[in-house]
């Protein structure tokens, strides 16, 4: 059971970027909502001769302009890198905007005539931008704001409190105080600005939903398919369930091998006294029945369902509600996902497909995560067996090799010509067998991660200097010259010190193996930026040019060393590829038939070289 | 002439053992555990001990190794330490680098690689005894 914050999880991430953008936009609508006043009451008074109140009127405009500016300056200042903290302070930016707004548009009514006044439908747009920013309670508390400051303007004209300006010469002088008039304006006004209002907020309402949906989708498919650690999908699937229900809680439990007991493997929001509540037997739990059969599960309200298991620590967690899903694997049920509200009746029907969705997402990553930890547990079983057989393989000839040895040395008396032939021909097949079985060992070691040590920095000169003088005694048996041309610098290299023995070992032995007597072999180290270079340069057989591209083949030789009768088993240039690669490094060769070979390693430099000298 | 106690679980390696150091004139005896060869050990101490390194374990030998000579060796076997020991390993053919006669790491004189060469053998052994 790992426990670990979400990491890339942010569960209010997307609304204080939400409304920050929103209050933005009210901003920007802002400024033509001043310059149109401004301009339109110059333009209506001047041009079209109407006997607006200019002075106030361009002022109203004027002070619009002056308190955007001022919030322009608020809203850079809002900025806090927690997204709490920023979401409060916009939060309270928002609502003096809308009620300056609101003092403004009061303002601009009164001007235009009250209760007469075209301007009225304005009112609705404002209306509708302060549902987008704020939907809920407070989007009918502005309405009915709205409503009151239409209404209120209307008394309070009528009643000669308030000046009237009668905008529009065309218009009756006494409409604004007529009763009939200034109800049916005022009710048809709270009408539409209502039903604008509602049927805004719905939709508002859905969109979010559906955002936070597809966010907590978006979430877990990316989190899911980012990783191959079992632990990490499960808290992914848990965290991104719990986000796309706008949910604080969630919980994986994936069955057993028996099938019968689900066991607890991820868990988002829980308290650790519910996390360790005890085990959940299927047979007993009628939820998780319903949920493995395939179906989503319901619960609304936990105090009245009997189908609990356990609904005393259910209540104590503060659970009202819950929904459960299954995770249906490929062939089988792999468990349950579970989302959790302290709300009755939090979830619908579809917000339970919903969670099907994300579940079906989860079980293929799980899925996935399973077969990569399946593969590791065999790998690491066959690097196990690879070393068993081995040494039960090496044991037995070793010995026996042992043993001609010994008889080979006369040391249990002397051997005649005949037998001493015979025994030599069977430890040359032996020598030849041992040889392929440590072969084989490198190569099954090479082709199995669980088998190699980690690669950490190595010294590349001394580790090539081993090698040389491993194979200065062959060579010298065949009067070949083996020079080794060293650096002098410390060059350092990510690999194994078995591995670059491995490497060398081979590649030496193979120069030395394949040329005639008389011959020269050089092993050059070289540096060449941020890559350590290593060239194994022969005067033999060289390597026939059709026998090239099949030359890093297992088991393959050239033609010209099999026609010779060298022993090998064609496994060494593999082997040494394979390191090679492993190490982040290239191997090349060149050759030219009965001239030469020049293998050249190249294997980048670890970062330890920049380092300073620990001498 | 010298007594050699040899630890070696494969009764094939013990007996080319034997054969060398018997043709080079030394006595012989055989163990074929740890735990035999301490009871030998304890019997009659010998002057070189040739441990197999894969016993009953892959690390038997090292572990015996350990016990006698090692940074925290077992006190009822002080007076063993300083009986040379040669070791018969197969690992060292492939980790020549790693596996040097290292006091931090193995308490061991020297090694000698299975199927072991018995000139290389002899001479090691002759060497060790010298000291």
């Amino acid at each position: 059971m790992v426990e670990r914050s979400l990491g890339s999880y942010q569960p209010d991430a997307t609304l204080p970027r939400d409304i920050a953008s929103t209050s933005s936009r009210l901003i920007l609508t802002r400024w033509a909502a001043g310059a149109v006043v401004v301009l339109a009451t110059v333009l209506c008074s001047r041009v079209l001769g109407l006997p607006l109140p200019e002075t106030p009127l361009v002022a109203t405009g004027g002070v619009i302009l002056l308190y955007n500016a001022v919030f322009v300056l608020l809203s850079h200042r809002a900025y806090s890198p927690q997204p709490d903290e920023y979401l409060r302070r916009i939060r309270r930016l928002v609502i003096l905007q809308v009620g300056l707004d609101w003092i403004s548009m009061a303002v601009f009514l009164h001007l235009t005539g009250g209760v007469t006044s075209p301007g009225i439908p304005l009112f609705l747009i404002h209306m509708l931008m302060v549902t987008i920013l704020l939907p809920g309670p407070s989007s009918y508390v502005y309405v009915a704001l709205g409503i009151g400051a239409v209404a209120t303007l209307a008394g309070l004209e009528a009643a000669g409190l308030l000046t009237h300006y009668a905008v529009i010469p065309a218009l009756p002088a006494g409409l604004y105080r007529d009763p009939i008039y200034a109800a049916a304006a005022v009710v048809f006004f709270g009408i539409a600005a209502l039903a604008t209002v509602t049927l805004a907020a719905s939709i508002v309402t859905r969109l979010r939903e559906r955002e936070r949906q597809i966010n907590g989708l978006f979430q877990t498919t990316r989190a899911v398919s980012s990783t191959l650690s079992l632990p990490d999908v499960l808290q992914s699937l848990a965290g991104g369930a719990a986000i796309a229900l706008s949910s604080a809680r969630a919980s994986i439990r994936l069955l057993d091998e028996t099938g019968e007991r689900l066991t607890l493997v991820a868990a988002y929001g829980l308290s650790s006294a519910y996390k360790e509540k005890g085990p959940v037997e299927v047979s007993l739990n009628p939820l998780a029945q319903e949920a493995l059969a395939g179906r989503p599960v319901l619960v609304r309200n936990t105090a009245a369902d009997d189908r609990l298991q356990y609904p005393r620590e259910v209540l104590d967690e503060g659970i009202q509600s819950l929904v459960v899903v299954p995770i249906m694997g490929r062939n089988r049920p792999l468990g349950i996902l579970r989302v959790y509200s302290e709300q009755v009746n939090r979830f619908s029907a579809a917000d339970a497909e919903f969670v099907m969705t994300i579940a079906r997402q989860g079980a293929v990553a799980i899925e996935n995560a399973m077969a990569h930890e399946a593969l590791q547990r065999a790998d690491q079983e066959r690097a196990q067996f690879v070393r068993t057989v081995t040494h039960e393989l090496r044991s037995p000839v070793g010995s026996a090799q042992s043993l001609l040895r010994v008889l080979l040395k006369q040391l249990t008396g002397e051997l005649n010509d005949r037998q001493r032939d015979v025994i030599a021909r069977v430890e040359a097949r032996l020598n030849a067998l041992m040889a392929l079985i440590n072969d084989l060992l490198a190569l099954a070691a090479s082709k199995t991660s669980g088998f190699q040590e980690k690669p950490g920095a190595v010294e590349l000169e001394p580790a090539l200097r081993v090698a040389v003088e491993v194979g200065i005694a062959e060579a010298a048996e065949k009067r070949i010259a083996l020079r080794f041309e060293p650096l002098g610098d410390r060059l350092t290299v990510q690999a194994t010190i078995d591995g670059l023995a491995l490497v060398f070992g081979n590649l030496i032995g193979n120069a030395v193996k394949y040329t005639s007597e008389g011959g020269q072999v050089t092993v050059r180290l070289m540096r060449q930026k941020d890559t350590a270079v290593v060239t194994v340069a022969d005067t033999g057989i060289g390597i026939p040019a059709e026998d090239m591209p099949r030359l890093w083949e297992e088991f393959f030789r050239a033609g010209n060393a099999r026609k010779a009768g060298i022993i090998g088993t064609g496994l060494g240039l593999s082997i040494v590829r394979r390191l090679v690669e492993s190490y982040g490094g290239r191997i090349s060769v060149q050759s030219v038939e009965r001239q030469g070979t020049t293998f050249t390693v190249t294997l980048p430099l670890s970062s330890a070289n920049t380092e300073p000298d620990p001498d | 002439m010298a007594r050699i106690l040899v630890i070696d679980d494969d009764p094939d390696m013990v007996l080319a053992t034997r054969l060398c150091l018997e043709s080079a004139g030394h006595e012989v005896e055989a163990a074929g555990d740890s735990e035999d060869g301490l009871k030998k050990l304890k019997a009659s101490p010998p002057d070189l001990i040739v441990l197999d390194v894969m016993m009953d374990s892959a690390t038997a030998g090292f572990q015996l190794a350990l016990k006698l000579r090692g940074p925290n060796p077992d006190p009822a076997l002080g007076r063993f330490s300083k009986i040379p020991i040669l070791m018969l390993t197969a690992i060292h053919t492939t980790t020549p680098l790693r596996f040097g006669p290292d006091k931090d790491y193995l308490p061991v004189d020297d090694f000698v690689d299975k199927p072991f060469e018995p000139d290389d053998f002899l001479h090691k052994v002759e060497a060790l005894l010298k000291r």
